[in-house]
């Protein structure tokens, strides 16, 4: 059994400060939901994260996706955890542009130590901008 | 068609490119962010070193430097080799790239050595590692990237 309920995690992310890295990025909720282990979010793509090429650098574009699966993999626990990300890989599809990115953070399938999450963005448009898959190993807070 | 490695010979001196981009008045906002300094360039080996200081407002609740902004760090530095590797006048924007975070990164410092695999006319393929302030591998990533003209000139 999750540990909290899908409006408890949506009022603990209304009312709790976002750690450091989510600040940075104006993380905002959308949806969630314990039972199938998803989250929906948006993040601001800041002029601050803009490469040469004036579009969001890869790494920046990385930690919106690594943020919405790190949450997706944290609200399907049966107790308050933290899940460090092993490994990750990134398909980055189109060059993002400043303003507002949508995110979807979901487990793939939860293994006994391991698991498994994918990602996606998307800009305001609606179009894909990447994708992402990750394995992290849930420790208990 | 020339020899594609042709185009790989460099035209400045190692010195010459580190101070480029050392004095370089117009850098990418996304460098300032990371804190990120190129400290050495070897054009015939297509490698570089690069130092970041890590800010705390990349950190996790843990305290630890969420593991998106170590990628932002590896794909600065093998973006940067790809720049160098065409002597200045390719992009190369990333198709792929996947990192294996090995150890917890705490805001300080931390370096980056880049290497490219493969320079092609189309693809490119590098390879980073991350390190802490004490030497320690935190991160490893591979990276896909398309070269193509640098637009900004």
């Amino acid at each position: 059994m999750p540990f909290r309920t899908n409006e408890e995690w949506k009022s603990w992310f209304e009312f709790s400060d976002p750690p450091p890295a989510s600040e940075l990025m104006d993380f905002e909720l959308i949806d969630l939901s314990v039972e199938e282990g998803w989250v929906e979010c948006r993040f601001m793509g800041k002029q601050a994260f803009l490469n040469p090429g004036r579009t969001i650098q890869g790494g920046f574009l990385t930690a919106m996706l690594d943020d919405a699966m790190s949450v997706a993999a944290v609200i399907i626990q049966d107790e308050p955890s933290w899940v460090p990300t092993l490994q990750m890989t990134t398909n980055f599809l189109r060059p993002a542009q400043p303003g507002w990115i949508k995110a979807r953070g979901e487990v793939l399938k939860r293994g006994r130590s391991a698991i498994h999450t994918s990602g996606q963005l998307w800009n305001e448009e609606g179009q894909l901008l990447a994708t992402a898959t990750a394995a992290c190993i849930p420790r208990k807070l | 068609m020339s020899d594609p490695s042709e185009t790989e010979k460099p035209l400045i001196s190692d010195a010459d490119m580190l101070a480029r981009f050392r004095n370089s008045k117009k850098r990418p906002k996304c460098s300032d962010t990371l804190g990120m300094e190129l400290l050495a360039v070897d054009q015939d080996a297509m490698t570089i070193r690069m130092g970041f200081d890590v800010s705390d407002a990349f950190s996790n609740p843990t305290g630890a430097i969420q593991g998106g902004f170590l990628t932002a760090m590896l794909d600065e530095a093998m973006s940067t080799c790809c720049i160098i590797a065409s002597n200045v006048t390719m992009t190369a924007p990333t198709l792929e790239l996947k990192t294996s975070y090995l150890r917890p990164l705490f805001p300080g410092r931390a370096e980056a050595i880049a290497r490219i695999l493969k320079f092609g006319k189309s693809t490119a393929f590098m390879e980073s590692e991350l390190y802490d302030a004490d030497g320690k591998m935190v991160a490893k990533a591979s990276a896909t990237a398309a070269p193509k003209p640098f637009k900004r000139f």
